[in-house]
């Protein structure tokens, strides 16, 4: 027990807890069949993972610095109406229209970082504000019939949903979304844990007034982490509508849970200070494994919102516990060697 | 203290300001008695809410499964009266049933929050799914509509003295909750768990007990709002009441509660609901489509705390000035 590191012990009970999920789902939906555990099924489950994963990036650094992000959802749609009024009514190249579609991503980002940093309005309550803003944006620049009905703008050009599709173009190959959440993972991890700015970030989330006392600006750091999760959600956005070759006022509604679930059970702690990139992802790959699961044994959907709730209190009651565990030892193990 | 003056006469005349600017851009449609009946309905369902709501407010947490806790009792209440057969039994039934859904997951909020000391948002969060998951199952996904008893359709639509129901339901749960906080220990214990924790549970408040009773209110009054507004749509589906979540937060910030806790009062959030149901009515006018409001809503939300929290920061400047000019005439 004590020879073990507390993040360590932290990261294989979520890979403890997604190796009993799946050997769950494979016992009750039947090994043989072949309905869970085949190649074809898992690659669906990291894809399902993959826009969570991304955005869960943006997000964890954002849950470090004890923040939070319930905008997601939202913004997704917005960035994704931006790209479809472009694709309408303009003849910019594909390229040009997934760039205006990241800046619609960094400026929602900048707004949620200005209201919660400069303005210092509790994180989710601006983000529950500028959730209704970002959708209610996305309704009013909706792509509209001549009737004045909302409608949905198909983008079925080849140059673009080639990124909803997999490399080799078959069902059973690596989709491109994949690798971009591969991507993020890893040049994320590495922001965090090796670079300067990655350790500010955990030092805002485990003090704020301490960080500003050694000097950290941390008024920018917590405007950067938002802008960095408006970057992943615009990426997300560009793979979401790809895939689904349109852009819909919709997109994304209940999404902003995912995110931060996968973030809560990959053991980011929600008071800030610890967990990381890597964490995140085996999260995001249990809830969609979760999620495959509960539709592979053709429960109804709404079973999957009531179970998706109970675990996220009951994971979070765990780390509660777990916490205060470690901490009251840490305490007594101190007053020993104190006394010693 | 100049400062503290205007701000406690503000709210009658922006009040009133709202009411001529309405009335001159909507000179027709606004003035009218049906519109005002419409008005004080969406302002009843607000306001029930928030006088419950505001008790998680002042201790310094929040309810973000107002919405679908309210669709939920809604579906509750209209099922039950379904299984009773449409009588009046069924009704009171039902009203009970929803009554104790909301005080139960109230109970359940305040249970987790207080011991395992979990942000109140991000349980809230998770049981709205939760809730939203448990109506679609009972509902099958459908709309419910129930429109039999007279009993039920009265509580959203019966008029006494020219003023549908919901209005003195609104008044009576307001007077209950405004006598609570202002004449009781419990009240007064209320403000301090909200004020500093630590400092209640040092000179002998049971926090915990006094937080878990705050949810269990907030449960009630959202469990009621869910009752009246089934009854006024006379129907209930998973997503009754969606919207209200935002709706009421706001009115309770508009209202001056603080969302840190301690500070707010059931005339301001009154004042709240007043307002917001006012500027719905308004958008509604103006043919600003639903879909658009939250706009509008979002902007609000963001202004009025980002207002409290400048407050708040120029306060605590002014204080640290204070003590430095003392320390200087020292």
């Amino acid at each position: 027990m004590n020879g073990i590191n507390q993040n360590t012990l932290r990261r294989l009970i979520s890979i403890g807890m997604l190796a009993v999920l799946l050997v769950l789902f494979t016992i009750l939906i039947g090994a043989g069949s072949g309905k869970f555990l085949s190649q074809e099924n898992l690659i669906a489950i990291v894809r399902d993972a993959s826009v969570p994963g991304i955005i869960g990036v943006g997000i964890t650094y954002v849950i470090i610095t004890s923040g939070i992000d319930l905008s997601t959802g939202s913004a997704i749609a917005l960035v994704g109406m931006v790209m479809a009024n472009i694709y309408a009514y303009t003849l910019l190249p594909i390229p040009i229209m997934i760039l205006m579609g990241i800046l619609t991503g960094l400026a929602c980002g900048l707004v949620n970082g200005y209201i919660v940093a400069r303005m210092e309005i509790p994180e989710f309550i601006g983000t529950l504000a500028t959730m209704s803003v970002f959708r209610a944006l996305t309704y009013v620049i909706a792509i509209r019939d001549v009737n004045g009905v909302i409608k949905s703008q198909p983008m079925n050009v080849s140059q673009y949903t080639f990124l909803g599709n997999t490399i080799d173009g078959t069902p059973s190959g690596l989709p491109y979304v994949c690798i971009a959440l591969a991507l993020f993972v890893i040049v994320g991890q590495i922001v965090l844990r090796h670079t300067r700015f990655g350790t500010y970030i955990y030092a805002v989330g485990a003090n704020k007034k301490a960080a500003t006392l050694s000097g950290i600006n941390v008024e920018r750091v917590r405007m950067m982490v938002y802008v960095i999760t408006g970057f992943c959600v615009s990426i997300g956005a560009v793979f979401t509508t790809a895939r689904l070759q349109s852009a819909t006022t919709a997109l994304g509604t209940d999404f902003e849970f995912s995110p931060i679930a996968a973030a809560v059970v990959g053991g980011v702690a929600l008071s800030g200070g610890s967990g990381d990139v890597v964490g995140t992802l085996i999260g995001a790959l249990f809830m969609a494994a979760l999620e495959n699961g509960v539709r592979k044994l053709d429960m109804n959907t709404a079973f999957q919102y009531i179970i998706k709730g109970v675990i996220i209190v009951l994971v979070v009651m765990f780390d509660a516990t777990y916490k205060a565990r470690m901490d009251r030892i840490a305490k007594e193990k101190g007053a020993k060697e104190g006394l010693e | 203290m100049k400062g503290f003056n205007i701000s406690k006469y503000s709210k009658p005349f922006i009040l009133v300001a709202f009411v001529l600017i309405l009335t001159a851009l909507r000179p027709t449609t606004f003035p009218t008695v049906g519109n005002i009946a419409n008005v004080l309905w969406s302002v009843s369902v607000i306001g029930i809410m928030v006088c419950g709501t505001i008790f998680v407010f002042l201790v310094g947490g929040i309810d973000l499964s107002i919405a679908t806790l309210c669709g939920f009792s809604a579906v509750v209440v209209v099922e039950v009266i379904h299984f009773f057969g449409d009588t009046t039994l069924g009704v009171l039934a039902g009203v009970i049933a929803a009554i104790c859904v909301g005080a139960m997951a109230g109970c359940v909020h305040g249970f987790i929050i207080t011991t395992f000391n979990i942000p109140a948002f991000l349980v809230t969060f998770a049981s709205q799914s939760v809730f939203l998951g448990l109506s679609m199952v009972i509902t099958n996904n459908k709309i419910v509509s129930c429109t039999a008893p007279a009993a039920f359709t009265a509580i959203g639509a019966m008029k006494v003295f020219g003023f549908p129901l919901p209005i003195y339901f609104m008044l009576v749960i307001a007077i209950a909750s405004w006598y609570v906080l202002r004449k009781t220990e419990f009240g007064r214990y209320i403000y301090a768990v909200g004020g500093n924790a630590t400092a209640s549970e040092i000179s002998g408040i049971n926090v915990k007990k006094s937080t878990i009773l705050c949810y269990v209110f907030s449960g009630i009054t959202t469990a009621i709002g869910g009752i009246v507004l089934a009854s006024m749509t006379q129907q209930a589906a998973a997503a009754t009441g969606s919207g209200y979540t935002n709706d009421v937060i706001t009115a309770g910030v508009i209202g001056g509660v603080s969302l840190l806790g301690g500070v707010g009062t059931v005339p301001g959030a009154i004042f709240g609901a007043v307002l917001m149901g006012l500027l719905n009515n308004g958008l509604n006018l103006m043919s600003v489509p639903s879909t658009h409001a939250g706009l509008v809503k979002g902007l609000v939300i963001i202004i009025a705390v980002g207002f409290d929290a400048m407050q708040h920061r120029d306060q605590s400047r002014k204080r640290a000035g204070f003590r430095l000019f003392k320390k200087k005439a020292a």
